[in-house]
């Protein structure tokens, strides 16, 4: 049988590679994808204590589902923003985004 | 080792390969097909933990919508994607060592517990219990309040996203 | 405390939010049939119902003598969720008034998100649950991030609602992981269950710290306290005006009104972490904010900045961990609310004739509209904290729960870097004062005039008469301790 730490330390990695691509990244589509692998990864970590510790309840299971809209409502609105900057000055790498520096 | 432990390896391996990809990929849209691929490594998790109805809601939802999305998004703004050159910040190798301390921290923290070696719940027959999920969405004492705050908040995103990317030019 | 069994009275306890939901839905449909001149009808439309909403919720939605949770445990019928309440609706209703000085702003899709963001806002402050938290916390975020870069013409608005978005995302993602971590060690999304169930289970206080910590890097983003700052200078900038004045008030009330819950109701073990965690934040952002305000020569990070010193000075309620502190809190964000909404008014309405956002575009305000360049120096006066206006009674009462909670210290970096703040906003009050080329006089319309006399009224009133709303303040702690 897997043990609980297996995931846990699996869903810690996916978490802090996406932190890595949120810092590392210039463009804003790739923070993006950072952000969806540390939203993955608290998928992970919902269900593996669901399954390990509270299985018959579903409360985990509520969340995990709305994990999933928030992050579906919040990818569309982040791409919405990034083509409306990419209209503007044809760039979506937030590196040159520097009009708003002081 | 057992058969299904390396299975979980072998996937949380790729997984992990896969997002790192995402990250260190030199085209974005490459990074969008990675990302694709570490989706369905987390479907594939969520079925080693017998949540078949979420492994069916991560592909739908996530790869279906989110990822194509993502590579919608990749291709309309391809100009800018195109131009080469380093898609990494120039101190990459600082932030690199600050989400290794985060990792070990994370790591560190979980092994504090003695409950992570707990072996899983039973699963009845009824598996995941979907029909008491639908319940407990719908019913006034569970969370109908946060199921009808979910509707709220997607048409809201969908308006807002439509009004901010539509094309005011022609419009006027 | 078990959650109440549903009953349709309950129903009252949400007419609020319901009432949000319809008249968003309501302008929406509305801005169907109305043309681009009679777009002020819609505007007015909002700001009416919000006041409508507020009076039904001050009659109707009053919590009882004892908290209630209700809906399953989703919601907490209390004094916090009823003040905290009251004073989004007033927010939101100012920031219409305010957004309608320029027809450009005002569009259905506006108000619809306003006011979705208002309801997220509502229902932040009466969470008793993580995942209703969660969902409240994005509801109030995702269209604020749209609004922010609402102006899809301006370059700079639309850089400042990606921005805003971005470092939104992240920070709550890492929130959101540490909410996984406290669901997953108790097994119950309720917030006043969850150290009960941890102690049962035998978690180790590091790994609840840990997850307490990450849990505060997205409150921290909220309320924008150093070292959780960096987006708010580029945000307030680029923004629409109104808005960014709403998120420097009413979205910052929000944040702090989730970040007293969770500590005082969630993290009653580790008190003796966070108060010392929430210090450390305070006296940060104290003097980050206002040491780089001293710099800038853009009226609008000006205030960004000067936003970040007062989270600071908030902070300081907070972690005196005592209601005398979450009374300052909530005396204070009332204060600072109505204070700031005005300042940002007075800025949008002279950007938008001098076109400039510089301190510069004041000077000679005090000759083009005395009555305007008076609201600016009462409003400056109250930021900085004097007598006998709004925002020195709520430092007051703030410093005395730190001082109360043997947290001297932190009441001393308070008062000097007062001191501090109150040389910028004298710099600004100067320039109002200068003679300047462009003398011509300002008039704004109605529904801006409306709105800079609700923040004066309230500015003036709160400073003098103290009982009233601090009695409501009180009760609002108690119902928390």
């Amino acid at each position: 049988m897997i043990p609980l730490a297996w995931y846990l330390i699996f869903s810690a990695g996916l978490f802090s590679i996406g932190l890595l691509g949120v810092l590392v990244r210039k463009n804003a589509v790739s923070i993006l994808m950072g952000v969806e692998l540390m939203l993955n990864a608290v998928n992970i970590n919902l269900l593996a204590f669901w399954r390990y510790l509270w299985a018959p309840e579903v409360d985990a299971q509520v969340f995990v589902a709305v994990v999933l809209i928030a992050a579906a409502a919040e990818a569309v609105v982040g791409l919405a923003l990034i083509i409306s900057a990419y209209r503007r000055r044809q760039t979506v790498v937030v590196d040159e985004m520097n009009l708003l520096k002081g | 080792m057992s058969a299904f432990q390396i299975v979980f390896l072998l996937i949380a391996l790729l997984t992990l390969f896969s997002a790192l990809m995402v990250v260190f990929a030199r085209k974005t849209i490459h990074s969008a097909f990675w990302l694709i691929l570490a989706l369905f490594g987390v479907a594939a998790t969520f079925a080693t933990l017998a949540a078949s109805f979420f492994v069916v809601i991560q592909v739908a939802v996530y790869i279906g919508a989110i990822a194509i999305l993502i590579i919608f998004t990749v291709m309309l703004t391809r100009r800018s994607m195109e131009e080469s050159g380093d898609q990494l910040l120039p101190g990459w190798g600082w932030a690199a060592l600050v989400v290794l301390i985060v990792f070990g921290g994370l790591v560190f923290m979980l092994l504090q517990w003695q409950g992570i070696f707990q072996p899983p719940q039973v699963l009845t027959a009824g598996g995941e219990n979907l029909e008491n999920l639908g319940m407990a969405l719908v019913m006034p004492d569970r969370y109908v309040i946060p199921f009808e705050v979910a509707s709220v908040l997607l048409v809201a995103a969908m308006i807002g996203a439509i009004y901010v990317a539509g094309d005011h030019k022609k419009r006027s | 405390m078990n959650p109440a069994p549903f009953e349709l009275s309950m129903l009252l306890a949400i007419l609020p939010e319901i009432l949000l939901v319809v008249l968003a839905a309501l302008v929406l449909l509305l801005n169907l049939g109305v043309r681009h001149r009679a777009e002020g009808v819609l505007g007015w439309l909002t700001a009416i119902g919000l006041a409508v909403i507020a009076v039904l919720s001050a009659v109707f939605a009053r919590p009882g003598d004892t908290p209630q949770l209700i809906f399953g445990g989703m919601l907490r019928l209390d004094w916090v969720s009823f003040s905290f309440r009251l004073l989004f609706l007033l927010g939101a209703a100012i920031t219409v008034l305010v957004s309608l000085e320029h027809a450009r702003t005002i569009t259905g899709e506006y108000l619809a998100l306003l006011l979705v963001s208002t309801l997220g806002m509502s229902l932040m402050a009466s969470s008793a649950n993580l995942i209703m938290l969660y969902l409240a916390i994005e509801t109030t975020s995702l269209p604020l991030y749209l609004l922010a870069g609402y102006y899809v013409e301006n370059q700079k608005s639309v850089e400042s609602g990606i921005k805003y978005m971005l470092y939104g995302a992240v920070t709550s993602a890492v929130m959101l992981y540490g909410f996984s971590l406290l669901f997953g060690l108790s097994g119950t999304a309720n917030l006043a269950m969850i150290p009960f169930r941890l102690t049962q289970t035998g978690v180790s206080p590091l790994l609840v710290g840990g997850a307490l910590f990450l849990t505060l890097v997205g409150f921290g983003f909220k309320v924008s306290a150093a070292p959780f700052h960096f987006w708010a200078p580029d945000v307030y900038e680029g923004a629409p005006t109104p808005i960014a004045g709403f998120l420097s008030t009413a979205s910052k009330a929000a944040g702090f009104a989730v970040l007293v819950r969770v500590l005082l109701v969630t993290f009653p073990q580790l008190a003796s972490f966070w108060t010392l965690v929430v210090a450390i934040l305070a006296a940060l952002s104290m003097i980050v904010g206002n040491l780089l305000a001293l710099t800038q020569r853009n009226i609008k990070r000006l205030l960004a900045y000067s936003s970040i010193a007062q989270a600071g000075y908030i902070l300081v309620g907070v972690a005196a961990d005592s209601p005398l502190g979450v009374a300052g809190m909530v005396y204070y964000l009332t204060s600072y609310l109505v204070t700031n909404l005005a300042a940002f008014a007075i800025v949008w309405l002279v950007a938008q004739q001098v076109g400039s956002e510089d301190l510069d575009a004041f000077s000679g305000l005090g000759k083009r509209n005395p009555a305007i360049a008076l609201a600016m120096l009462i409003s400056l006066l109250s930021l900085g904290g004097i007598p006998p206006l709004s925002g020195f009674i709520g430092k007051v009462l703030v410093f005395a729960a730190a001082v109360e909670a043997g947290q001297v210290a932190l009441a001393i970096i308070g008062v000097l870097t007062s001191v501090i703040g109150l040389y910028y906003y004298l710099t600004v009050m100067k320039i109002l004062y200068r003679p300047a080329v462009d003398e011509a006089p300002l008039k704004p319309s109605l529904s801006w005039r409306t709105a800079m006399l609700i923040c004066v009224v309230l500015m003036l009133a709160l400073g003098v008469i103290v009982a009233p709303w601090y009695g409501q303040s009180l009760a609002a702690a108690s119902a928390l301790f």
